[in-house]
């Protein structure tokens, strides 16, 4: 079986701010690492390989060169080989462009049975990759897998907490899935895993690599468009007395919270 | 001409309406004015009647498609139903609760559509027909505004309890459609079960019931606990308490401890030093009950009791019950 795990590069710390001058975001001494969240990814997928030996666990990202570093991270943590999508061309994406593009290059990889993705990337956070990659290639999806497992030749079984229910469901491969945090604890590269991940394949696919229609590339290919980014103000709250006695007040209370549908 | 169309998705909750909805018709109908027209969209079983709880908020639409297998049905057969609503209804904008419902929909209906989806937004507003969506973003530290100005429909997912649901008047026409449900055979719910809280920690908590050194005795954290079980959350606490054997720094709030933002938290005994507030600051609705009324804790909250914790929570459990 052939699994593809999505992952990121994201900045290594969450504490971004703005320049004061530009009003653009100021990554300056920013390192990149794997996303958190697709460590995840790829612990189930090295997990999946654990349990069938003929698997095999590629990774694919789409970004500029030096994402190469992720995808050799998660080669040591266990992953056989890296697919990077690098091209001019691709910059600028938004979700709907940046699921376009993967989903040509799983694609190309050809007989994937399994898309694995993390929960959100932790810089834009919109979790909306994964479910456009299932669109794009017609396969059922699984979001938020709280466990995965194999359940037979051509079928995985996964757990899915939603707010108010946990659903057991069961996919026929070829299927997409994103996975919660919470469902593993990922393995750290050994020193063997380190040295043998310099020895597996790392391949870099450019825009003539892949079967793309230009117009649904890059900026270009994105419906959508920042057009401001700032600094959120502390929220100005105004404070509500609640008063009488506990009894009272406690009564006042559970009254608002009601107007405000939190019980 | 008629008026562009505003839609709201509507969402359910075991056999209920997700409150986000009702939060979204409110936030859609101060957006819409007279330019807009507030369609609920609504996909419900055969014997099921969620109209009831949407009515009240005033769309000017609500407009639904029965059939029995839509409780129970996937993302990919809920987004294609919702794709032949949006051929053949043309709305200028959809609004989905960011619910883990929504969030897994919503996009898998944009790239049906091929038009542009801001997620878990903070705000709304439009200048003239275009959307304008304010996202947080870098763990809600930056804030961005984003629009689709040459895609339509126009797509945004919203933080649920980030607006107030009022009951509004004004009559809603409710209407029937029909879609072709298409089953996905290669997906399959074999179980589905209602779960209360999946919280494990303080930080993924929704609602949590924060005590200080003012709310420390054996008597106020039992008290706390059934709280926090009543409502469906989790006990954090300040730097102080994690001395003591039963909590942990796992359980501790603020800047060397967990940095949340839950719907609601209520804080007993918590003076508000400046560690402790950036960790909590953000929550959608704070309460706190100090017997100092300077307590800067009173600076962040919502609602605000000057007076003993123990006796407040007392009280708030009693009425629970
Ligand atoms: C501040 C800011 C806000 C943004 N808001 C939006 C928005 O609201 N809507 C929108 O459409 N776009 C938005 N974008 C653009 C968006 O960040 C990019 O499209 C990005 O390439 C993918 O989105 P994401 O980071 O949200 O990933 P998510 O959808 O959160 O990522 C989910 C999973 O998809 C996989 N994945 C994501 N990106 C890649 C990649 N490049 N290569 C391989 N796997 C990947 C990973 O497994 C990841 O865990 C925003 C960008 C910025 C800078
Ligand atoms: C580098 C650094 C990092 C820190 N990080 C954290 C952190 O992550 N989290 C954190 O919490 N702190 C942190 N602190 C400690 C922080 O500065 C405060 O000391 C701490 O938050 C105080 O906790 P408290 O509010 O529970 O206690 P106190 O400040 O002692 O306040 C107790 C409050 O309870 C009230 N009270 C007393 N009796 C009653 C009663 N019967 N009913 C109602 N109210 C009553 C009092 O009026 C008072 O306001 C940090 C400090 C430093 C220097």
């Amino acid at each position: 079986m052939k699994i593809v795990v999505c992952i990121k590069q994201v900045p290594e710390t969450n504490d971004v701010t703005i320049d004061p001058v530009t009003h653009n975001l100021d990554r300056r001494g920013l390192a990149g690492v794997m996303n958190p969240f697709d460590k995840n990814a790829v612990e189930q997928a090295l997990q999946l390989k654990d349990a069938n030996n003929d698997a095999e666990v590629v990774l694919l990202s789409m970004g500029p060169d030096d994402y190469a570093e992720s995808l050799r991270e998660g080669m040591a943590m266990g992953a056989d080989a890296g697919v990077l999508l690098s091209d001019r061309a691709f910059a600028g994406a938004d979700t709907l462009a940046t699921g376009y593009v993967i989903a040509q290059a799983v694609k190309q990889i050809g007989a994937v049975d399994l898309v694995l993705f993390g929960r959100q990337a932790v810089d834009a956070d919109t979790g909306q990759v994964g479910p456009i990659v299932a669109e794009f290639l017609h396969q059922p999806q699984i979001t938020y897998a709280a466990s995965l497992r194999l359940s037979g030749p051509n079928e995985v079984t996964a757990e899915r907490l939603l707010e108010d229910t946990k659903q057991t469901l069961v996919a026929t491969l070829p299927a997409v899935v994103s996975v919660r945090s919470e469902l593993n604890t990922p393995r750290y590269p050994t020193p063997r895993n380190i040295q043998l991940s310099f020895a597996k394949p790392l391949t870099v696919w450019h825009h003539d690599d892949l079967d793309l229609d230009d117009s649904r590339l890059g900026q270009a290919g994105s419906p959508t468009i920042v057009t401001k980014v700032y600094a959120p103000e502390p929220v100005k709250r105004e404070l509500t007395p609640l008063t009488g006695t506990p009894t009272e007040a406690a009564s006042q209370l559970i009254k608002a919270l009601k107007h405000r549908q939190l019980i | 001409m008629s008026k562009p169309e505003l839609w709201v998705i509507a969402e359910r909750r075991l056999d209920h309406v997700e409150p986000t909805t009702q939060q979204l018709i409110t936030k859609a109908k101060s957006l819409a004015s007279n330019q807009f027209k507030v369609v609920t969209i609504l996909l419900e079983a055969t014997t099921d009647h969620l109209e009831n709880e949407l009515t009240a908020y005033g769309p000017d639409e609500i407009r639904i498609v029965r059939d029995d297998r839509f409780p129970t049905a996937t993302d990919a057969e809920h987004a294609d139903a919702l794709k032949q609503l949006v051929d053949a209804y043309q709305p200028n904008s959809i609004l989905f609760g960011a619910t883990i419902t929504g969030r897994s929909i919503a996009p898998r209906l944009q790239a049906k559509l091929q038009t542009g989806l801001t997620a878990d937004c903070l705000d709304l507003r439009f200048d003239d027909e275009t959307l304008v969506a304010t996202k947080p973003s870098y763990g809600d530290n930056i804030m961005c505004e984003i629009i689709c100005p040459d895609h339509r429909p126009q797509m945004a997912s919203v933080r649920p309890n980030t607006f107030v649901a009022t009951p509004a008047t004004g009559d809603a026409t409710i209407t029937t459609t029909t879609v072709t449900f298409h089953p996905v055979d290669r997906l399959k719910v074999t179980t589905a079960r209602p779960v209360v809280n999946t919280a494990t920690t303080v930080g993924d908590a929704s609602r949590v019931v924060a005590l200080g050194r003012g709310a420390a005795s054996d008597a106020s954290i039992d008290t706390a606990t059934k709280l926090a079980e009543k409502l469906g959350g989790r006990i954090g606490v300040s730097r102080p308490l994690t001395d003591q054997d039963r909590f942990t720094h796992d359980d501790q709030i603020g800047q060397s401890g967990n940095t949340i933002h839950p719907e609601l938290i209520l804080n007993f005994g918590i003076s508000g030093a400046v560690q402790y507030l950036v960790g909590m600051q953000d929550s959608q609705t704070i309460v706190a009950v100090n017997a100092d009324p300077h307590a800067p804790i009173f600076d962040v909250a919502d609602y605000g009791y000057v007076g003993d914790a123990q006796a407040f929570m007392a009280a708030l459990l009693a009425q629970f019950n």
